[in-house]
């Protein structure tokens, strides 16, 4: 082959073809992490949930809806670098072990509340939302609930459930939030949509959770 | 560190890739970039036999 000095740089063909490489493989790249992606984010069934108890190893990031009837808690991974929600022994919540189809209901209106009342206004869930109020992601495991007596109810689901019922009254930071009309019953499914959430394993998410509650704990502010 | 042990919950390809800042970019190049020196290579052969 004589060298001719040809200039493949400016040649169409060949910016033609890289482009053609370069996005078809990104396209393929793209479908497979949504598939990907679909496959860890979908929820379990409480049959995951059982052997995950059962053996205490965590297999899915989404645990099913009757995970409501666990004790919830968050413990650091120091293989993992952050810490992970770990689900303990059974808890009654609001006074009941919740059937499968009951807990997913609740669930179904805590959710359908969360987007009516636009928590994510001034919430942040899952990493959607705004900061002009805490963080929900991991609110169930909030010291708040505890150190507030959970506003002179017996557990902290009827705790919370009565602050999301009388916010104004029962204010923990000077932003107070907002009367928003919420039944007693929504109250239930958002309390029941707030702990199944704390449970969903976030990669740490949000970061240093467990630092600001040790900052809140020794006199600091837990509003952020 | 260049390569990380998988510390994921669920294993998968994305997260393995995901795991060190190193593992992406040698992956991207040599998916990405290595084919477009044959490329390259292909055109410039085209080029010089025209």
């Amino acid at each position: 082959m004589a060298n001719k000095n040809v200039s493949v740089w400016s040649s169409i063909s060949f910016w033609r073809r890289s482009a053609a490489w370069v996005t078809g493989f990104a396209a393929i790249l793209l479908v497979w992490l949504t598939f990907d992606s679909v496959g860890q984010i979908s929820m379990g069934t409480d049959a995951d949930l059982q052997k995950a108890v059962a053996e205490k190893k965590e297999t899915r990031r989404v645990p099913a809806p009757t995970v409501i009837n666990y004790k919830i808690g968050y413990a650091m991974d120091a293989k993992r670098g952050h810490e992970v929600p770990t689900i303990g022994e059974k808890e009654l919540f609001f006074g009941k072990e919740w059937s499968e189809k009951d807990a997913a209901a609740l669930l179904h209106l805590g959710k359908l509340t969360s987007q009516a009342k636009n928590c994510m206004d001034c919430h942040t869930l899952l990493g959607n939302g705004a900061y002009y109020a805490p963080d929900l992601t991991k609110a169930w495991l909030d010291p708040n609930w505890e150190k507030f007596m959970y506003f002179g109810q017996k557990t902290k689901e009827e705790g919370i459930a009565y602050f999301l019922q009388h916010p104004a009254k029962s204010g923990v930071h000077t932003r107070k939030m907002p009367n928003l009309g919420i039944t007693a019953e929504e109250a239930k499914g958002l309390v029941a949509f707030l702990k199944h959430m704390s449970s969903i394993d976030t990669n740490g998410f949000p970061r240093n959770f467990s630092k600001t509650v040790n900052q809140f704990k020794t006199g600091g502010s837990n509003a952020h | 560190m260049l390569f990380e042990s998988f510390t994921d919950v669920v294993p998968s390809f994305f997260g393995w890739l995901n795991q060190g800042p190193m593992t992406l970019t040698i992956f991207l190049h040599t998916l990405v970039i290595l084919p477009m020196f044959w490329i390259y290579q292909s055109e410039k052969k085209k080029l010089n036999s025209k």
